[in-house]
């Protein structure tokens, strides 16, 4: 792939009135409320990472992200999350999401929770581990409350049993 | 994916990537295209000093935007719904200078 010199497009890929509809809900003016800060402690090479996307992901042993419900009621979205075991396989995970084309994580999950590529980083030394534990939630939140008070927190405590220093969060 | 978003949120670190959505990582199977954005993207936390950073990551996706087929394959329930108010918005867009 091509590297350069770039200043990032969110909305490249986005239909020019899907783009100016979405926009009209950001914010003008610079961002100035409270941003949590923790330093990184210790070299990569020392740090256990854990990595959350918002893609829909679920062991196929646990129950599918409910997107039968958001097609009953378009406002709302599921605000649970999944445990992905760091050895889950490929064969092992089903992605439910109705907001993107799933079918290239159903290929390849790396492309969005990349697993196999941070045990490979695991055991070249380039990080310190990755915890036992990943996971998934829904990145369709319209309004984040039972996201934020009821699964987050059980997430968190999740990450401190297992030692997480750093998490790699990727988007839907 | 959308730094405008990120930035609007507080998150302490951003590694910005003009990706797809649904794949912020890379291309399927594509294990060196991949293992470069997540080194790009660890630097991150070594460089960033202060919240609220933005990096942006030097990557191109070899797509055109319109052969990039990240759409799910039906409208999601929201844009449906709220298809009308999109309409508007894109032409109300197009006609400013």
């Amino acid at each position: 792939m091509a590297v350069s010199e770039k200043i990032v497009d969110g909305f490249h890929f986005m239909p020019p009135s899907l783009r100016a509809w979405l926009s009209k809900d950001i914010p003008k003016e610079a961002f100035h409320g409270y941003i949590p800060w923790t330093p990184l402690k210790r070299p990569l090479k020392k740090t256990t990472f854990s990595l959350m996307t918002s893609a829909g992901i679920s062991m196929k042993s646990d129950p599918p992200f409910d997107v039968k419900r958001e097609i009953r009621e378009p406002t709302w979205g599921d605000p649970t999350s999944r445990n992905i075991p760091r050895d889950a396989s490929q064969e092992d995970i089903d992605v439910n999401h109705l907001h993107i084309n799933t079918d290239y994580i159903k290929e390849d999950m790396n492309v969005i929770l990349p697993l196999t590529r941070f045990k490979e980083f695991e055991e070249e030394g380039v990080i310190g581990r990755l915890a036992p534990t990943c996971y998934s939630f829904y990145g369709f939140q319209l309004n984040p409350k039972e996201l934020l008070d009821q699964t987050m927190p059980g997430v968190a405590s999740r990450m401190h049993r297992e030692n997480v220093e750093a998490v790699l969060l990727t988007p839907a | 994916m959308t730094p405008d978003y990120s930035r609007e949120v507080g998150i302490p670190r951003v590694a910005a990537i003009e990706y797809p959505y649904g794949r912020p990582v890379g291309e399927v199977n594509d294990v060196e295209g991949q293992r470069k954005v997540l080194l790009e993207a660890l630097s991150v936390l070594e460089k960033a000093q202060a919240p609220g950073h933005v990096f942006d990551l030097p990557f191109t996706w070899p797509e055109d935007p319109k052969n990039t087929k990240w759409h799910p394959p039906k409208i999601s329930p929201i844009v449906k719904l709220q298809l009308e108010e999109i309409k508007r918005a894109g032409a109300e867009a197009r006609q400013k200078p």
